[in-house]
């Protein structure tokens, strides 16, 4: 790295400028505010760990923590088996190839909160209409549940990014060299194997980068969220982001808020390091 | 040689930042520009406001008043949708841009606010507001804020439907009577083609926690807002009315209820006649009107039955215009002179009725000159006075009205608690806030 002479500075700064705007101060004082009885307007006086220590017995918190953990556990290996899966599909020797990438990649480009609504119609009225047609009980009231409000946002969230994951699953499939997988065919090796010792290992750090970027995503989903359930019925489908923003917004607790934000924070950037750390040992080269 | 090379360098990157902060200041210039104006020959006013319905129509009134008023600007921003409205209105404050006229809409927000507020109580505009809709913006003799309008609810009936089953909407007054016109209903059900009697909205808590509660909760506190902002407990003296009643609308709704929306409510099951009755308030009109204009002609509202105040509804003022006290002096003057003109001149009162489309909050007014007959009906009640507190502003801010008893009447619903977990919990987390 001999190149950072004064140029490399120079060209860095406007963006280091417009981060350290952006995100870095924003956080000092949020992280500050934390500590004061803040509303918003005026922050009169130093409570110190009040904040942190009124949030361990938040159930409604606690209750929303634990809704994100378990949708994320669940859409991150539905959606990284899925987009695999996608990925090996359209990298396949079909004719419609392109057309189904392009299929697969579009729900991505549409904003998460049509989505939500879209989808609410869908699971609302058209399955409420399925089920009423054909008697099945169990199609009707969706989202009205905590179960059938937490699939919902499940389907939701992987229709919506399998082709995003897919993509880049599809970059590094490209990557892998015909003739290992040639020299493993005639060896003997069958499908599964071939798949299981070579391209699977090769992908890994694919996983790496769509782990990451799914795990961070299902952590930090608000706006699918918010049109899809609300939050309800009863605050049960209530995730992180969503639960930070009702504090500060609705319950006007702007101090409180930015605690369980910060508490947030830590926690998915110590769930994102420790992922990518693991898997980038995982890692081979070729 | 390499100088050289440096230099270039360096002239693209002073080149990328001066772009970036050009970009940065033009704003500034142009604001600078503006309250040079406003300090010459012409005040600017800036309004920000919350409620996105009558957005159009608003500016074309404030367009109007500068016709009139050359000297005057008026600009208006508008953020919509409830919740939206105040942290926008906060971050504007916390940053610095302050807006002249904004919005602030229960007891919390004059607190949180106070020190903004400019009094209000020389303006005509507060000489003429109607009684007791100032209780929550009034302080000491000063007076902080001007009402918006009047708003009130009950159930929404269907005129035809109730015909064509032989009810008489007038003769319903108590709860009896309304267990027996619904049951009439529900066994005429095939013959007038709908569903069900009642669309009950489960998945909107407000429904149920902020309007549905009030009206069985309003009495306790002596229908009085500020009470109940200062109360330190909720007692559910009437929780077995509201049990009964929320029992009734849910036994004879279209179900599953708990994933029924407002807008299923309103448009798909209340417009298109599918059912009879549903609870909600005079906001309903303009959907209705949208979604079929012959059934908006023939609907009304039906008091919702709490014992000792049969024939009452709740009536309210959602929102408060206050003038912010930081701004120079001769804006808050022309800021108030705006408010005054639009609630108090001739003009101004034709805006507000057939414009805004609003049930006015001050007295006056030609009342058969209001838009919609729903309006007519909560104006006729508030005029004559027959109508219970508006005390949902009050409760506290969990908001203990969606996120405490609308979603334990959700889950009251859904089976997953009992009344007595439902009133016992609501009770505890009410005292909880107010420590």
């Amino acid at each position: 790295m001999k190149n950072r002479d004064v140029s490399f500075w120079l060209f860095l700064t406007p963006v280091l400028v417009a981060l350290g705007l952006v995100v870095v101060v924003p956080l000092i004082y949020g992280t500050i505010y934390s500590f004061t009885d803040w509303n918003g307007l005026v922050a009169t006086k130093f409570i110190g760990l009040e904040n942190y220590t009124r949030l361990f017995s938040d159930e409604l918190f606690l209750n929303s923590i634990w809704f994100t953990i378990k949708f994320s556990v669940v859409t991150v290996i539905i959606l990284n088996v899925l987009g695999l899966g996608l990925a090996i599909l359209v990298t396949r020797h079909i004719k419609t190839n392109n057309f189904l990438r392009t299929i697969f990649f579009m729900p991505n480009l549409i904003g998460g909160l049509i989505l939500g609504f879209i989808w609410q119609f869908i699971f609302i009225n058209v399955f409420g209409d399925i089920g009423k047609a054909l008697g099945i009980e169990a199609l009707t009231g969706w989202l009205s549940t905590t179960a059938t409000g937490f699939w919902g946002l499940v389907i939701l969230t992987c229709w919506q990014m399998a082709g995003y994951i897919m993509i880049i699953y599809i970059a590094y499939l490209q990557n892998i060299p015909k003739e290992l997988e040639e020299s493993a065919e005639i060896d003997g090796a069958n499908s599964w194997q071939r798949f299981k010792s070579i391209t699977f290992p090769l992908v890994a750090p694919a996983f790496t980068i769509s782990m990451f970027l799914t795990l961070s995503n299902s952590f930090k989903i608000y706006d699918q969220n918010l049109s899809l359930t609300n939050g309800g019925p009863f605050q049960s489908t209530q995730m992180v982001a969503m639960e930070i923003v009702n504090t500060a917004f609705s319950a006007n607790e702007m101090a409180y808020g930015q605690a369980k934000a910060v508490v947030f924070f830590v926690m998915v950037a110590a769930i994102a390091l420790t992922q990518v750390y693991y898997n980038k040992k995982r890692e081979v080269d070729l | 040689m390499r100088a050289k090379h440096l230099f270039s360098k360096v002239a693209v990157v002073a080149m990328i930042i001066g772009l970036f902060l050009a970009g940065c200041s033009s704003d500034d210039s142009n604001k600078s520009n503006n309250s040079e104006a406003s300090s010459g020959d012409k005040v600017t006013i800036d309004i920000f406001q919350g409620k996105v319905e009558f957005k159009d129509q608003f500016e074309a009134l404030a367009k109007q008043y500068e016709e009139k008023n050359p000297d005057v600007k008026i600009n208006v921003k508008t953020v919509g949708g409830g919740t939206e409205y105040a942290p926008v209105l906060k971050s504007q404050f916390s940053s610095g841009d302050e807006p002249d006229i904004f919005n602030v809409t229960g007891p919390q927000d004059v607190i949180d606010y106070k020190k903004y507020l400019a009094d209000m109580s020389d303006t005509e505009a507060a000489k003429a507001a109607i009684d007791g809709t100032l209780a929550t913006v009034q302080d000491g003799d000063k007076i902080l804020g001007l009402p918006f309008n009047q708003e009130g609810y009950g159930l929404i009936y269907n005129k035809r439907l109730f015909e064509e089953a032989g009810i008489k909407p007038e003769e319903i007054l108590t709860f009896e009577d309304l267990e027996q016109a619904v049951e009439k209903l529900d066994s005429k059900k095939d013959e007038l083609e709908i569903e069900a009697v009642f669309a009950l909205p489960g998945k909107e808590a407000w429904v149920m926690g902020d309007h549905l509660a009030n009206a069985f909760l309003a009495p306790e506190f002596d229908h009085d807002v500020m009470k109940a902002f200062e109360s330190d407990t909720v007692k559910f003296e009437r929780g077995k009315e509201m049990k009964r009643f929320l029992d009734l609308q849910n036994k004879y709704s279209v179900q599953p209820v708990l994933s029924l929306d407002y807008s299923q409510q309103v448009e798909e099951y209340f417009s298109l006649e599918r059912v009879a009755m549903i609870q909600q308030g005079n906001w309903v009109y303009p959907s209705v009107e949208q979604m079929d204009p012959e059934v908006a002609e023939n609907i009304g509202v039906l008091p919702i039955p709490v014992e000792g105040f049969e024939g009452s509804i709740p009536v309210g003022v959602p929102n408060y215009w206050a003038v912010n006290n930081n701004s120079d002096k001769e804006v808050v003057e022309a800021s108030k002179k705006f408010l005054d003109w639009m609630y108090t001149s001739d003009e101004g009162k034709e805006a507000v009725l057939n414009e805004l489309k609003f049930i006015p909050a001050y007295e006056g007014y030609d009342t058969e000159k209001i838009s919609d007959p729903l309006s007519q009906d909560i104006y006729e009640y508030a005029s004559e006075g027959k109508t219970i507190g508006w005390i949902f502003a009050g409760y506290p801010s969990n908001p203990w009205g969606t996120a405490v008893m609308g979603a334990n009447a959700q889950q009251y619903l859904a089976g997953d608690m009992t009344w007595e977990e439902l009133e016992k919990d609501a009770i505890s987390k009410w005292e909880e806030k107010r420590k």
